[in-house]
């Protein structure tokens, strides 16, 4: 058997109490200078809170999707990862309390929401049997009841695994994670319709699900991996992560940036040719007016730089490096969360604001409070898992 | 006491692993088995059949492309407004058969999946002639393909033409024939240690001269192994991006333009995803018979079918979900010929092959979420046809239903194929059969030394890294 001991030792959890602090000190400060922002300018409020909320969901989402998509692959990149997903994906009953300004600004966030524009205009009358606010609560009600469903059972198998053993859980965890997939699939889709699209409610794309998977994918790699080598300071860490696992890591970070280029360009090379108004707003609003550059500057530093970084065998491998590369991804991910949200309130040109900064420390800080909190209960890995073993022996299949 | 339950641990891991190879297997077993097909069984009178059928609907291509050359493309079923048919349709089919091989030899190896090792070489080779089909159809269209030239490749020429560079038809020509010589250059590249085997096994002379020359002196030595996976890991690199580009621009050819049901922005990932599936459901009909008849249940094993069967499932759903995106957003766009084009496939004239499409690629494979199911030969070989069909049904809607009723109710008409179109989609058919039964006669159909390496003595001996 393996010589590690599993049990996180005191001196970590000393060190996850104090950063856990400084987090929740930075969502504080950010919650009560967001809380003036209201005051001072409400409208621009909702909107810099709603692009920081998209980008801190994501993590919540994508950690509950690779969970469950490691339960049916297999791997020994999630094994290593788990308890950092699983940490991710318990956030949920958090977010919910923080969708509340969203759902309070409805009416100021959505130009679909007030009901006499349905009443005006033609294309918005058409699709109001699924733009409108009833139902705009109700699908938000869904897209909650299955992340935390799906998050604090996946949570629970996890944790029986961990006192008792591989099976049953091992099969369970399976069977329950392929329709979990096929539901945050679907739950992502009109996530990001709903959240995201709708600002702009007369444009419409059938990748937009999908693009914003790939968003998610890139953020919760990047996010995991730099965790992962936060936590590789110290035992247990130290003794079970091996380059081959950050290597994996590093490799699907990669293929997602890849995928990330390949749906935007995607989506972007078709509307470009079919040149069809109703289609091209979306991005005329997003290549002139100074956003331009951040069009740009997310095609450079999103994609090909660190496109050119992440295929060096040796980054992927070294800690210290990989994990410059993922925080940089994150803040790219933010950048990116920043262009599809606001040049459809900001068409006339781009228009920064304090509470840009604001509203990402505010969400950010508490749901790092809140991970931190999450992750320090259970042990650093699955110990229950019966491929741990092949796991830390073998670098996994 | 402590030692069972180390054993009871690994158990697990250790039965995925035995579960690719059948018990017993040792290192010359295996070369046994595998060379012994090529180099000293007789064929089967099943193979003499199979080779048979393909002869004769090859003859069929002959004499359809004969007519074609000498009537024109008035022969086919195309005309105003249906101007894309038969070939477009059958030309998409092929080179998203072809998708597969790639994926297995090229993505599953660079995510160490083990269990693609007796399936890689004969995936590759369906690659190859999947693609030889395809490429048949752009050549032939116009019915003059001696003025491909002109339009395929661009090359300065007097009078100042070039070839649309802006056109995704362009960039397929690009696209194709990079995926076609990578693809063959993988596949050739890890038939040469097998080669070497072959000719060091040949008794015949003829054998010895040409599984020589085809080997290219290797010697298996250390050296050549360094640069035989270095090559490999490279082919790998550069066939995967390959996987993506080729059905994209696939897509492409559909979704820049402005019809509506052609154009949407899903049509990439997916053309991309559906070209996965039907990849895997015809790597599933060969495998099948294969294997039955020459007896390589022990390498082609029941894991290796369910996991195709899941690959299946999961690839099945990302084209059922591009489905379901383009009925929910021709609606929610609220534009009126978005939704028209929606009622149009469920209401329309051609609507059984609508629903015919949504039952065999987003209902009928449902059923492989039961595991009875994935490990059932019939119903594995049953849904691999019915997966085929579906997939073909899919491109003949894309095709036919946005072109058949214009914008303007004056220029609606139908498209129905004709015996021609019949004939010559049968006989593409029939190449990929003849070549591919020509292939398990002359070639290691499963390759023999990664067999080698995923037998449990592999791993104490240290071959497997």
């Amino acid at each position: 058997m393996s010589a590690i001991p599993y049990n996180t030792p005191a001196e970590l959890l000393g060190e996850m109490d104090r950063t856990r602090s400084r987090w929740l000190l930075a969502g504080l400060l950010g919650l009560a200078a967001a809380a003036g922002g209201y005051f001072a300018d409400p409208q621009r409020f909702f909107q810099s809170y709603l692009y920081a909320y998209v980008f801190v969901f994501g993590l919540a989402m994508g950690s509950l999707a690779l969970t469950m998509l490691n339960h049916l692959t297999g791997g020994a990149w999630g094994i290593m990862i788990r308890r950092i997903l699983e940490a991710g994906s318990r956030t949920f009953p958090l977010l919910l309390i923080l969708f509340l300004p969203i759902a309070l600004g409805v009416f100021q966030i959505f130009p679909w929401a007030p009901h006499e524009v349905a009443e005006q205009d033609h294309l918005i009358h058409e699709k109001s049997a699924y733009l409108n606010v009833p139902f705009f609560f109700a699908r938000v009600a869904g897209y909650f009841l299955i992340c935390l469903f799906l998050s604090f059972r996946i949570s629970r198998l996890s944790a029986q695994q961990d006192e008792h053993g591989a099976e049953p859980y091992y099969t369970k965890l399976q069977r329950l994670s392929g329709p979990g997939i096929l539901l945050y699939g679907l739950t992502v889709t009109f996530f990001s319709i709903d959240l995201i699209m709708s600002l702009d409610p007369h444009w419409f794309s059938t990748i937009f699900g999908i693009l914003l998977l790939g968003c998610q994918g890139v953020s919760t790699f990047a996010f995991a991996i730099m965790v992962l080598v936060w936590l590789m300071r110290q035992r247990p860490m130290s003794e079970a992560v091996r380059s081959v696992h950050l290597h994996d890591l590093g490799k699907l970070m990669f293929a997602f940036v890849n995928l990330f280029a390949y749906f935007n360009f995607s989506q972007f090379l078709i509307i470009w040719s079919g040149n069809l108004p109703e289609e091209t707003t979306w991005y005329l609003k997003r290549t002139t007016g100074g956003w331009q550059y951040v069009s740009i500057a997310i095609m450079v530093l999103h994609f090909f730089v660190p496109f050119f970084l992440l295929l060096s065998r040796n980054l992927k491998r070294t800690p210290g490096k990989v994990s410059k590369v993922a925080g940089w991804l994150i803040f790219m991910q933010l950048v990116n969360a920043y262009w599809l949200v606001m040049p459809s309130f900001h068409e006339r040109g781009i228009h920064l604001h304090w509470l840009d900064a604001a509203t990402p420390l505010a969400i950010g800080g508490l749901w790092m409070w809140v991970f931190l909190g999450q992750l320090k209960q259970r042990p650093l890995l699955p110990v229950g898992d019966p491929m741990l073993e092949e796991a830390l022996h073998s670098g996994g299949h | 006491m402590e030692n069972t339950s180390t054993v009871k641990e690994l158990s697990l891991a250790e039965r995925e692993r035995a579960a690719v190879i059948g018990p017993g297997h040792t290192f010359a077993t295996i070369t046994d088995k595998i060379a012994s097909i090529v180099l000293h069984e007789p064929s089967p009178a099943s193979w003499w059949l199979g080779l048979l059928i393909g002869l004769t609907l090859l003859s069929g291509l002959g004499l359809s492309v004969g007519y074609l050359l000498f009537k024109g493309t008035g022969i086919w079923g195309i005309n105003i407004p249906v101007g894309w048919g038969f070939a477009i349709i059958n030309f998409v089919w092929w080179i998203g058969i072809g998708h597969a091989g790639t994926l297995i030899s090229a993505i599953l190896l660079l995510l160490k999946q083990r269990w693609r090792t007796s399936i890689n070489r004969f995936a590759e080779a369906m690659t190859l002639f999947a693609v030889a089909c395809a490429a048949i159809f752009p050549v032939i269209h116009t019915g003059r393909p001696w003025l491909a030239a002109y339009w395929l490749f661009p090359y300065p020429n007097t009078m100042a033409l070039m070839p649309q560079f802006r056109s995704p038809l362009m960039w397929d020509v690009f696209a194709v024939s990079t995926y076609g010589t990578v693809s063959l250059l993988f596949w050739y590249v890890g038939l040469i240690p097998d080669l070497a085997t072959l000719r060091d096994r040949a008794t015949a002379k003829f054998q010895k001269i040409a599984y020589g020359i085809l080997s290219l002196g290797w010697r298996g030595s250390a050296v050549h192994w360094h640069r035989y996976e270095t090559a490999s890991l490279l082919l790998a690199g550069l066939a995967t991006p390959l996987v993506l580009s080729v059905h994209t621009i696939v897509s492409f050819d559909f979704a820049v333009s402005v019809i509506p049901g052609w154009h949407a922005t899903i049509f990439p990932p997916y053309f991309v995803a559906g070209a996965i599936f039907s990849g895997f459901a015809m790597v599933v009909t060969l495998s099948i018979p294969i294997r039955a008849i020459y007896g390589l249940q022990d390498f082609i094993t029941l894991k290796h079918l369910e996991n195709m069967a899941k690959v299946m499932l999961a690839t099945g759903w990302i084209v059922f979900y591009g489905y379901l995106m383009e009925i929910f957003i021709a609606w929610y766009s609220g534009n009126e010929y978005e939704r028209y084009m929606m009622i149009n496939r469920q209401m329309g004239p051609y609507a059984p092959f609508y629903w015919a499409l949504i039952f065999c690629n987003g209902i009928a494979p449902q059923i492989f979420w039961w595991k009875k199911a994935r490990t059932s030969i019939p119903i594995l070989f049953i849904m691999s046809i019915v997966i085929n069909i579906g997939m073909w049904l899919e491109r003949f809607i894309i095709v036919v239903t946005s072109l058949h009723r214009d914008f303007l109710p004056s220029s609606w008409g139908m498209y129905w194929p004709t015996i021609w179109d019949w004939m010559t989609y049968a006989g593409t058919l029939g190449l990929f059969l003849t070549l591919f039964f020509l292939f398990i006669r002359v070639l290691p159909m499963i390759s023999i030394f990664e067999m080698r390496t995923i037998i449990p003595q592999a791993k104490v001996a240290g071959v497997h890294k």
